[in-house]
C-alpha cells in the first residue's frame, strides 16, 4: 500500500498533520478574541503608541522582555495583575516573547514617571549599574513620519484623527516608545484595584538604632531608590529626600505602596522588612554619627 | 561513484554553503553571548542584541540546518530510488536561490525588518522567497521518488515526504499578513490566536525541520556506515505515523500559564509527555542497530558521532516533556534553561548527525578519503565539550534564578528583586562565552579538515568505497 | 454525559483503532519480509 506509493503516503501523512492542527490551532478560533474575551476599557493603540511598539518589535526588544504575566504568585508579586486574553485583541503580532533576561513589561505602563523611560533607555547602566540592557538614546535622533505611520494605522483599522496625526510631526522615535512603555497593560484599572493593603500595627522595629547598623542599608537605597532620588538624596527624576518631614508609618506607606499618580513606583515586594530598613534609612542615616 | 549520471555536483555545493552558513550562525551566537555580558559590545542601530539573535537564530536553523537537509536529502533520494535527480536545472536554482535568501533574510534582519515571531522573523517578502525555494526542492524530491527504480521506499523516504509537507503547511499558515510596506506587515491573527499560531509553528518547526529531517539522516547514514541495516524497519514505521500525529498538538506547551485556553494547554502537556514513545522507537531502533556492533564506537568516528547524536535526541525529548509539564514549566519557563535545552538539539543531535552526514558524503562526491581521522576526533571531542560546558552551565542558571523568582520571604513578600537574581547569571553566561568558543574551535578544525580532505586528499581507491567510513 | 464527553471519547477511540489497526497491519506474520525488506535493500545502492 503506501510503502510503495508515494502519492498516497503524502497525502495519509498530510491527513494525520491535520488532525492535530485542525483541534489545537484552527479550533480556538471559535473561541478566542470573541465577545467572551472582551474587556472593557481595552482599546487600541493610538499613531503614537502603535509606532513606539513597531520600534519595539524592529529592536528586537521582545528577545529579553516578555509580556505576559502568569496567575502564579511569584510572577504577580513582582509584575502585577496577571495577564488576560482580551488585553491583547489589538496586538498584531503578540509579544509575549519566551525569555525574561530583562524583566516582564506586560504591567510597566503608570510604573515609572516618563522621565525615568527618557533617561533609562538612553543609558539603562546609569540607572541600573549592572543592566545589560543595550543603550538606546539613538531613537531620540530619529523624527517620527506622519504620512507612513497613518498609513499604518489604516492598514490596522485602528481609529485616529487628523490632529493626532499632525501632532507626530517633531516627535522622535524615543518618545513613541515612551508612549508605548506608559500604554502597556494599563487598559484595566489594575493598579487601583491592587491598592496594597498594609495589614496590622505599623510599628518602626528598627526605631532608634545607631547610624553603624545603619550604614549596610545604603545599598538598598543605592539600588532601589538612587535612580530617582539622587545617590545623596538630592532628587533627580523625584524629589530630594527630607525624611523628616514625614511620620515612620507614612513614610512606610509612601514607599510600601507607592504614589501612583506622581510616579513614585510601589516597593511592597521588597517585602516589610527591607521597606522599613529603608524608612530608617531616609529618615535617619543623613543626620550622621551623632544620632 | 559508478553510476556518473548521480548529480554530485550540487551535493558538494550545498555541503560548502551550509558549512558556510553554520560558521556564521555559530560566530554570531558568539558575538550575542558577548552582548549579554559586556553590553558596550552593541552598536548600534544595526549590531544590536535584539537584531544579531534573530540573525544567529535563522543562520543556524536555516543556514547551516537545512542547507545540510537540501545537501544531503539530494545525496539520498538518488541513492534510495537508484536513480539521479529528476532536474539538475531545478537543483542548481534551488541552490543559487537558497544562498540569495539566506543572504537577503540576513540583511533584512540587520536593518530591523522583522515580524518578532521567533523563527519566523523574515518579512513576508523574503516569506515569498523561502516558499518559492521550498516548493522547487519539494518538486525535484519528490519526482525523483515518483521515477524510483525501486519500489519499496526505505523510511527516510518516509520522514523526507513528512517533512516537506509539513514544513509547507506550518510555515505558509503563520506566514499569513497585512503588508503595510514593502518591508511591514502586520500579522493576520491577533492576541492570543496569534500566539496559538506562532507556537503551532514553531514547535512543529522542531518537529518538521530538527527532528525529521535528522532522523531521516541518521536512519540512511547509521547502516550505511556500520555496514549492517537497522535494527527493525517496521518499528521505524510505527514510530514514524506516532510522531507525525502527536507533534502537531504540542505546540501550547510553550504557552504554559499564559492566556490561551487551559484545554489547549492541556491536551499539549498531556501529547508532549506521550511523544517520549514515538522518539524513544527512534532512539531504541538506533540502539539496538548496534548490537554487536558497538565495537565500531571505538574503531569508527563517524558510529561515535551518530550514536553520540541519537543519544542527545534521547535526552532532548525526555527533557522536552519534562518542560512541558505545568508545574515543571511556572519553574524554568523564561529562563536560561531553556536556551540550554534548545542547544542540546541543535548543537549536539542536529549538528552531530550533520557532522557525521558530511563527513559520509565527502568521499563519496569528491572521491578522496577523508583528510585526518585524527582532527575528525578532536572536532568530536570539542564540539562535544563545547555543548556540554555550554548547556550545564546554563541549566544550572536557569534553575538558580528560578529558585530566587520564587524566593518569599516569611510575610509573604519576595525575597529578591529581578536585579539581585539577574546579576547572578552574569558567571554562568561568562562560561557560555567560553563553551561557545570551544565549539566554534571544533568548526574550524572541521572546516579544516573538509578544505584538506578537497584540495589534498589521497584519491579514494574504489572498491573501499561501500565499507569507507571505517578507520 | 453530554454530547461533547461522548463526541470526545468517541474521536479518543477512534484514534486509538486507527493505531492498533496500523500496527497490527505492520506487523502482522503475513508482512514480516515484506516490511523489512526495505531495509536490506538501501544497503546495496551503490
Ligand atoms: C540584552 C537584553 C535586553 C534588551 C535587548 C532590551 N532590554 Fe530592556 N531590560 C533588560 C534588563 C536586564 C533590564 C533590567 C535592568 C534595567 O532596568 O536596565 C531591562 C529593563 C527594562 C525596562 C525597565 C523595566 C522595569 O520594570 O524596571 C524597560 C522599560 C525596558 N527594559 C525596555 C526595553 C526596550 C523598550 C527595549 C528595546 C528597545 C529593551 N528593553 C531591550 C534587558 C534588555
Ligand atoms: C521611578 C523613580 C522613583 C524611584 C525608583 C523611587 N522614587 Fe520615590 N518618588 C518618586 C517621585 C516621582 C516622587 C514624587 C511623587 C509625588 O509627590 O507625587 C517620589 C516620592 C517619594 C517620597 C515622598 C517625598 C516627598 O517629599 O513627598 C519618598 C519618601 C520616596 N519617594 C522614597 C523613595 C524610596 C525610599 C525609594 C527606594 C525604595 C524610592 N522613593 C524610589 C520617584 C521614585
Ligand atoms: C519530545 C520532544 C520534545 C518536547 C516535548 C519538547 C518540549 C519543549 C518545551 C516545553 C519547550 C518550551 C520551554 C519553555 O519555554 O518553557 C521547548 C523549547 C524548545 N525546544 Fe524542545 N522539546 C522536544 C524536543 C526538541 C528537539 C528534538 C529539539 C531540536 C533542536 C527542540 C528544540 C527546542 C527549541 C528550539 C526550543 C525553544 C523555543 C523558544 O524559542 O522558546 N526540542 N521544547
Amino acid at each position: 500500500m503506501w510503502e510503495k506509493k508515494p502519492v498516497l503516503l503524502i497525502v495519509l501523512a498530510t491527513g494525520v498533520i491535520l488532525i492535530g492542527t485542525i483541534i489545537t490551532m484552527v479550533l480556538p478560533f471559535a473561541w478566542v478574541n470573541t465577545e467572551a474575551d472582551r474587556i472593557e476599557g481595552v482599546k487600541p493603540y493610538s499613531a503614537l503608541q502603535q509606532e513606539g511598539r513597531d520600534i519595539y518589535i524592529r529592536e528586537g526588544c521582545n528577545n529579553c522582555h516578555t509580556q505576559t504575566v502568569r496567575p502564579l504568585v511569584s510572577d504577580v508579586l513582582r509584575y502585577g495583575d496577571y495577564s488576560k486574553s482580551g488585553e491583547f485583541v489589538y496586538d498584531r503580532p503578540f509579544l509575549w516573547g519566551s525569555k525574561r533576561t530583562g524583566p516582564d513589561l506586560a504591567r510597566l505602563g503608570g510604573k515609572y514617571p516618563d522621565a525615568w523611560h527618557y533617561q533609562h533607555m538612553e543609558s539603562p547602566r546609569a540607572m541600573v549599574p549592572k543592566s545589560n540592557m543595550p543603550d538606546y538614546g539613538w531613537l531620540s535622533a530619529n523624527q517620527l513620519d506622519p504620512q507612513v505611520i497613518q498609513h499604518k494605522m489604516e492598514t490596522l483599522g485602528f481609529p485616529f484623527t487628523a490632529e493626532e496625526i499632525n501632532a507626530l510631526k517633531g516627535k522622535t522615535e524615543m518618545d513613541a516608545m515612551v508612549a508605548y512603555m506608559q500604554k502597556l497593560g494599563s487598559d484595566i484599572p489594575w493598579r487601583q484595584n491592587a491598592k496594597t493593603e498594609i495589614v496590622g500595627d505599623l510599628t518602626n522595629p528598627y526605631a532608634g538604632v545607631g547610624h553603624a547598623t545603619m550604614e549596610p542599608w545604603e545599598e538598598l537605597y543605592q539600588q532601589n531608590c538612587a535612580a530617582c532620588h539622587g545617590e545623596h538624596m538630592e532628587g533627580v527624576i523625584g524629589p530630594e529626600l527630607i525624611g523628616g518631614d514625614y511620620d515612620d508609618e507614612v513614610l512606610f506607606e509612601i514607599i510600601y505602596t507607592g504614589i501612583a499618580d506622581g510616579g513614585m513606583p510601589s516597593f511592597s515586594n521588597l517585602g516589610t522588612d527591607k521597606v522599613w530598613k529603608l524608612v530608617n534609612f531616609v529618615k535617619y542615616y543623613h543626620l550622621g554619627e551623632g544620632h | 561513484m559508478e553510476n556518473r549520471a548521480y548529480n554530485y555536483a550540487i551535493v558538494r555545493s550545498f555541503v560548502t554553503w551550509s558549512v558556510i552558513w553554520g560558521l556564521v550562525a555559530v560566530l554570531v551566537g558568539v558575538i550575542v553571548s558577548l552582548q549579554m555580558v559586556e553590553p558596550d559590545l552593541n552598536f548600534p542601530p544595526y549590531l544590536t542584541f535584539g537584531r544579531l539573535r534573530p540573525i544567529h537564530t535563522n543562520a543556524g536553523i536555516y543556514g547551516w540546518g537545512v542547507g545540510v537537509i537540501f545537501a544531503t536529502f539530494l545525496y539520498i533520494v538518488q541513492r534510495l530510488c537508484k536513480t539521479p535527480l529528476w532536474s539538475d536545472k531545478l537543483a542548481k536554482f534551488q541552490l543559487w536561490f537558497f544562498n540569495a535568501t539566506i543572504i537577503a533574510s540576513a540583511v533584512t534582519l540587520l536593518l530591523g525588518y522583522t515580524t518578532s515571531k521567533e523563527y519566523h522573523e523574515m518579512e513576508w517578502p523574503i516569506d515569498v522567497m523561502i516558499v518559492i525555494l521550498w516548493v522547487a526542492f519539494a518538486i525535484n524530491i519528490v519526482m525523483t521518488i515518483l521515477k524510483r527504480k525501486d519500489e519499496q521506499m526505505y523510511i527516510s523516504l518516509w520522514y523526507m515526504l513528512a517533512a516537506i509537507i509539513g514544513v509547507a503547511i506550518l510555515f505558509t499558515v503563520n506566514a499569513a499578513a497585512v503588508p503595510a510596506s514593502l518591508f511591514k506587515s502586520y500579522s493576520a491573527y491577533a492576541g492570543t490566536n496569534d500566539a496559538n499560531v506562532e507556537w503551532w509553528f514553531g514547535h512543529n518547526a522542531v518537529a518538521m525541520a530538527l527532528t525529521a529531517p535528522p532522523l531521516a539522516m541518521f536512519y540512511y547514514f547509521l547502516p550505511k556506515t556500520t555496514g549492517v541495516p537497522i535494527y527493525s524497519h517496521r518499528l521505524s514505521i510505527t514510530a514514524f505515523w506516532s510522531l507525525i500525529f502527536m507533534y502537531l498538538w504540542t505546540g501550547a506547551h510553550h504557552l504554559l500559564w499564559t492566556p490561551v485556553p487551559d484545554w489547549i494547554q492541556t491536551l499539549a502537556m498531556g501529547f508532549s509527555v506521550m511523544l517520549i514513545a514515538p522518539s524513544w522507537g527512534s532512539v531504541f531502533n538506533g540502539y539496538l542497530s548496534m548490537n554487536g556492533q558497538w565495537h565500531q564506537m571505538r574503531e569508527n568516528y563517524l558510529v561515535k558521532y551518530l550514536i553520540l547524536g541519537i543519544t542527545f535526541y534521547g535526552l532532548q525529548t525526555l527533557q522536552g516533556p519534562m518542560q512541558a509539564i505545568r508545574t515543571f514549566s511556572a519553574f524554568i519557563h523564561y529562563t536560561d534553561w531553556v536556551p540550554a535545552h534548545i542547544h542540546m538539539g541543535t548543537m549536539g543531535w542536529v549538528s552531530m548527525i550533520s557532522f557525521a552526514s558530511i563527513y559520509f558524503l565527502i568521499p563519496r562526491i569528491y572521491g578522496r578519503e577523508v583528510y585526518s581521522i585524527p582532527l575528525a576526533n578532536l572536532q568530536f571531542w570539542l564540539i562535544l565539550v563545547g555543548q556540554l560546558i555550554w548547556s550545564i552551565s546554563l541549566w544550572i542558571a536557569g534553575v538558580l534564578q528560578a529558585g530566587m523568582w520564587n524566593a518569599m520571604n516569611p510575610d509573604g513578600s519576595l525575597t529578591y528583586t529581578f536585579m539581585e537574581t539577574m546579576v547572578e547569571m552574569y558567571p554562568y553566561w561568562w562560561a557560555r562565552v567560553f563553551g561557545g568558543l570551544i565549539y566554534m574551535a571544533g568548526l574550524v578544525v572541521f572546516i579544516y579538515n573538509l578544505y584538506m580532505t578537497v584540495s589534498k586528499g589521497k584519491p579514494l581507491a574504489t572498491q573501499t568505497a561501500s565499507v569507507e567510513g571505517r578507520a | 454525559m453530554d454530547l461533547g464527553s461522548l463526541l470526545y471519547l468517541g474521536v479518543t477511540f477512534g484514534l486509538f483503532v486507527i493505531f492498533v489497526l496500523i500496527v497490527m497491519r505492520t506487523y502482522s506474520r503475513k508482512r514480516k519480509d515484506e516490511g523489512e525488506i526495505a531495509k536490506y535493500r538501501m544497503l546495496d545502492d551503490d
